[in-house]
């Protein structure tokens, strides 16, 4: 009797061990698997919009060069970075990525319209345009009627680079004659990355200067960055779209009681281009109707120009010497302005455009190598799931 | 009334030894799926990245130029600004023959992360030749050279 109760125990507890095992073991095992399915849909899914995104051009072809774009634009049927114009492979056409910076004076796509166009309504992403490199300046000083800079250029892990080929532009100013801009030969970073160089000037004490300095490493991947002293920018936005420099109000509508400079003209356009060339643009002068503009009145779009073949030219910042004349003194004075072609793209800062996903470990990772500009960055593109 | 108690005890020990075949079978069956968090997905993404620098270089007329000039440094310096910070790599470049071509270490990153990391991709690469300027005239010769680029994440 007794042994037939330890039997019915050892059996209610041995069924029950089975029980929960079979349900807490076999459930887990497909919970995995299903886990698994789940990210390799993600896998394939992130793929998929990462050849979108950097081998298609989109529909139209050209849509990130359209004159009027307007916010969200419905002309966009179709979203793809890659140029129209390069047969190669992951050369994003810089007009169409200009198109992902928020708050761009003349309008952008914002993160829902792209989702929308990449078919992503229960996805999030995020695209991440890293520079190759790091340039920093060390020092910049005047000495006498020469210029000396002193740069490290690094890796991403800030390990220096060996060998880095750098080549400077000096940019200054004095009084109201005198715009000149100077290039220096080529010197290569030491075993430290380091890099320094004595560039003549031809006049001393400068009202303006800075030094624009191109390094290429290994010939394959190039930065160009510059030492601009800290201004106050309130003279126009600057934009380049295809072949057209067009400048913008930084206010939207222009505030028509803000007391405007009456008299603003623009004496100087430069472009320094990723080849290391620079082209002189326009030279002006205070006479001029179709070079001067007005900061305080008019429409938000102020100036513009077409420069056939600036595009070609693969422009990557652009140099701009205003002569202003102050309303209230009546006295002019100059104002270089040094720009990126491409606000925040180009730069050595990354560019990110995008959501952020709730938790790392659902993400999925895809990075390549890309050209903007005949400038080698590295594009990655973050994706992950979203509850619908 | 003993004989039918045993009888019932062998029927749980079946009942036991089933349910350990069936779950066995189960996670024996397990080890053959493949999952995406398996090497290989990893490997595959790495192949494509490590693909994609050196078409570029190739594109570039760079690649033929560092490996038949013997131009280690540089290729180590294309490779560390091209490919993403976390992935380390290792080059190595042979004759037709297998013979390695030059003994520089084209390599970056922790030799740890070779030797340990299950997740390696390897990219074949060929190179048929490099053109050289003789007498104002470019001149090419046949001399194959076959490029072995390791890669791992960090």
């Amino acid at each position: 009797m007794v042994s037939a109760v330890y039997d019915h125990i050892i059996a209610i507890l041995v069924i029950g061990a089975m029980f929960v095992g079979a349900v807490v073991v076999l459930p887990t095992m497909s919970y995995i698997n299903l886990q698994a399915v789940d990210q390799q849909q993600l896998r394939n899914t992130a793929l998929n919009i990462f050849n979108a995104m950097l081998l298609n051009t989109g529909e139209p072809t050209n849509w990130g060069s359209i004159r009027d774009f307007q916010k969200n634009d419905q002309r966009v049927q179709r979203f793809g970075l890659a140029s129209a114009q390069e047969s190669t492979f992951f050369v994003l056409d810089p007009d169409k990525v200009q198109r992902l910076v928020v708050g761009n004076p003349l309008n952008y796509c914002d993160y829902n319209k792209v989702r929308e166009l990449l078919g992503l309504q229960n996805y999030g992403f995020r695209l991440r345009i890293i520079p190759p490199f790091n340039v920093t300046f060390l020092s910049v000083n005047l000495m006498g009627n020469s210029l000396y800079y002193k740069a490290r250029v690094s890796y991403l892990d800030e390990g220096p680079i060996p060998n880095a080929e750098a080549s400077a532009t000096v940019v200054c100013t004095e009084g109201k004659d005198y715009f000149n801009i100077n290039q220096s030969g080529t010197v290569k970073t030491d075993s430290m990355g380091i890099c320094e160089d004595i560039i003549p000037l031809g006049i001393s004490d400068p009202d303006f200067y800075t030094v624009i300095l191109r390094v290429t490493v290994a010939e394959v991947a190039t930065l160009i960055v510059t030492s601009t002293q800290t201004i106050n920018n309130t003279i126009a936005r600057i934009n380049i779209v295809y072949d057209t420099i067009i400048l913008t109000s930084w206010k939207d509508p222009p505030d028509y009681n803000f007391q405007p400079s009456e008299n603003v003209w623009i004496f100087d356009i430069a472009t320094f281009g990723s080849r290391g060339s620079l082209w002189k643009l326009l030279e002006g002068d205070e006479k001029g109707n179709d070079n001067m503009f007005n900061t305080g009145k008019g429409p938000f779009e102020r100036w513009f120009r077409d420069f056939v073949g600036l595009r070609a030219f693969q422009p990557v910042i652009l140099i701009f010497n205003f002569w202003a004349v102050d309303p209230m003194t009546g006295r002019g004075r100059h104002q270089v302005l040094i720009t990126m072609a491409y606000p925040e793209l180009l730069g050595t800062s990354i560019f990110e455009y995008g959501g952020l996903p709730y938790r790392d470990d659902a993400v999925v990772r895809i990075q390549r190598s890309v050209v903007i500009s005949g400038m080698t960055y590295t594009a990655e593109v973050w994706l992950w799931k979203e509850s619908p | 009334m003993m004989r039918n108690g045993k009888k019932g005890q062998m029927r749980i020990i079946e009942a036991i030894l089933a349910s350990f075949i069936i779950i066995f079978a189960l996670s024996f069956a397990n080890i053959f799926v493949i999952t995406p968090t398996s090497p290989k997905y990893e490997v595959t993404e790495l192949q494509k990245l490590g693909y994609n620098v050196l078409h570029d270089l190739d594109e570039q007329a760079l690649l033929a130029r560092f490996i038949y000039n013997k131009e280690g440094d540089n290729i180590t310096a294309a490779l560390r600004v091209l490919l993403p910070l976390d992935v380390h790599f290792s080059m190595t470049v042979y004759d037709l023959q297998g013979i390695k071509t030059d003994n520089t270490a084209i390599f970056y990153g922790d030799t740890e992360t070779f030797a340990t990391s299950k997740n390696i991709a390897s990219v074949t690469y060929g190179l048929v030749g490099y053109a050289t300027k003789i007498n104002d005239a470019y001149q090419a010769t046949y001399e194959p050279r076959i490029v072995i680029l390791q890669l791992a994440r960090g």
